[in-house]
């Protein structure tokens, strides 16, 4: 038994040592598995923070009341307060319309192109949050129609109504990304295959010669199969890498654009146990890959 | 050690490289196997060595029948047997230490045991000093006698040889034909396809000959050596 891990032992180093010994075509390898594996990893993140940031967004439906450009900002004011006293409301903010240029100057990434612009093209806002407990579709829905009857209002809308779009449409995505993991996993064990074909054809003699001095197809596999399991396994840790940079790259914009709709939502990068199962699955795929193509080939090259 | 009964080899397309060919090998027996290229003397060895297998006849083999010898079988098989080629089929990037421990490590024994045997097989074949270098570095003779130290290394009751002299010279040839003689002596059966008649002369030991697939002379039993 000691032995048996011994000999494993051996062949994982003597396997670490044919990767080491052509570090460029090793280093292409994991680099396009890395970048395979990131793609589906990449997007599963980043619906799965979508996610997150769509439900605290539905905590807090709000309704938007766009005022019409007429109304001055003293009356605006006023159709705040009164909207405040209504019995569903809990609180309303009154956004003029400098500030919302200010706002949106800050956040957009437009400030130039607006600073072009001679008159504010933005309408003065007031965002309404409504009562818990007439936080109901129904009802939302009856404050809403009441807020429009209003006739200086030119627009309100319940924020809810694109949460639930965004959501259904996450719901979508996470459905594609799957399929994409599902293809580009194939990707993964077709690339693996493909590279252990060829390190398979460049040691064809010294395969033929260990079949004649008696050596078990599991004993030729071995080498093979820590080779595969090696690379997927250093290519799902370069995924790691990629998705944790990537989202490090783009928190700052993610955060200032989640805080525009929300309260502050942190950006998650992969958690233990996701990392865990993105090198495990790296791992298997490598394996796998490698298995199917040196059975493949190994049948090819006699003896038997 | 070897029974052939009625063997037949017909490859796909019809050629048929073997046409019932009977004869028996003794334990401990030393025979020589002639013939000209194509008359049927390495479809023998394929066939010994389970490289292929017999269309018709019955095979055995260190007494085990390998018409009914399952394919995942062969491995351990073949560790009963060793095989010297006359392209030494030697690994060139791993050094003579390597080579010759090759079929000891694809049996899993432990590395102590492993140096021991090789360079017991090695100092056998006069090449104890050697074992650091890389087969290229090597003469021809000397890259033949590695094989010969793998072959023996796993101290094999029957080894078989296919033209080991066919590239050497009359001295490393005389040299490589009575390192086996000395193995035969030592109780191993040793069976060697050769066609220099030179060897067959000086060693005196039992000659077969195919021709076209055919065993047309026996020295135990004929009286003639068939010389065309």
């Amino acid at each position: 038994m000691k032995n048996y891990f011994l000999r494993h032992f051996q062949t994982l180093f003597f396997s670490l040592g044919q990767l080491w010994s052509t570090p460029i075509a090793t280093l292409m390898t994991v680099a396009v598995l890395a970048i395979t594996l990131a793609l589906p990893a990449g997007l599963f993140i980043v619906l799965e923070n979508a996610q997150q940031a769509s439900g605290a967004i539905e905590d807090s439906a709000q309704i938007s009341v766009f005022l019409k450009k007429s109304v001055s900002e003293s009356s605006a004011k006023s159709i705040s307060q009164n909207l405040a006293r209504h019995a569903d409301i809990e609180r309303t903010r009154y956004i003029s319309a400098k500030e919302a240029l200010a706002e949106f100057k800050k956040y957009s990434g437009f400030g130039d192109a607006i600073k072009a612009m001679k008159k504010n093209p933005l309408p003065a806002v007031i965002i309404v949050t409504p009562k818990q407990n007439a936080a109901s579709p129904a009802s939302l829905a009856n404050l809403l129609a009441t807020i429009k009857k209003n006739d200086r209002v030119e627009l309100a809308q319940l924020d809810l109504k694109w949460v639930k779009r965004l959501s259904a449409f996450l719901v979508l995505a996470k459905r594609g990304v799957w399929l994409l993991a599902v293809l580009l996993g194939l990707g993964v064990v077709l690339t693996i295959g493909n590279t252990i074909r060829l390190a398979v054809t460049n040691r064809r003699s010294e395969i033929e010669i260990t079949k004649l001095v008696g050596g078990t197809n599991a004993f030729i596999r071995r080498p093979f199969l820590y080779s595969g399991l090696i690379q997927g396994l250093l290519g799902s840790f370069g995924a790691w890498l990629l998705v944790q940079g990537g989202l490090l790259v783009i928190a700052e914009p993610m955060s200032q654009l989640t805080s525009l709709y929300a309260s502050q939502l942190q950006i998650r990068g992969l958690d233990g146990s996701q990392t865990g199962l993105l090198l495990l699955i790296g791992a298997s795929l490598g394996w796998l890959g490698s298995r199917l193509a040196v059975g493949r080939h190994l049948r090819e090259i006699n003896p038997t | 050690m070897i029974q052939l009964e009625n063997i037949s080899k017909r490859y796909p397309g019809g050629h048929d490289a073997l046409k019932a060919v009977t004869f028996n090998v003794e334990p401990e027996e030393m025979v020589f196997v002639t013939g000209h290229s194509g008359a049927g003397k390495s479809t023998l060895f394929k066939l010994i060595t389970l490289i292929e297998r017999p269309t018709r006849g019955i095979l055995q083999v260190n007494n085990k029948n390998c018409n009914k010898l399952p394919n995942w079988r062969i491995p351990y098989f073949r560790r009963d047997i060793g095989i010297i080629f006359q392209d030494h089929k030697l690994l060139l990037d791993r050094t003579v230490f390597d080579n010759v421990a090759l079929p000891l490590v694809v049996s899993g024994l432990n590395h102590r045991e492993i140096q021991r045997r090789v360079r017991a097989s090695l100092d056998k074949v006069g090449l104890l000093n050697k074992e650091k270098l890389y087969p290229l570095t090597l003469s021809g003779g000397e890259q033949q006698r590695v094989g010969i130290a793998r072959a023996v290394v796993n101290k094999p009751p029957l080894i078989l040889a296919d033209e080991p002299t066919g590239n050497l010279d009359e001295k490393l040839s005389d040299e490589i034909m009575d390192l086996f003689y000395d193995f035969h002596i030592h109780g191993v059966t040793v069976m060697i396809a050769t066609h220099d008649l030179r060897q067959l002369k000086r060693l005196r030991k039992r000659v077969i000959q195919l021709a076209e697939g055919q065993l047309v002379y026996d020295s135990d039993n004929d009286n003639e050596y068939n010389t065309d």
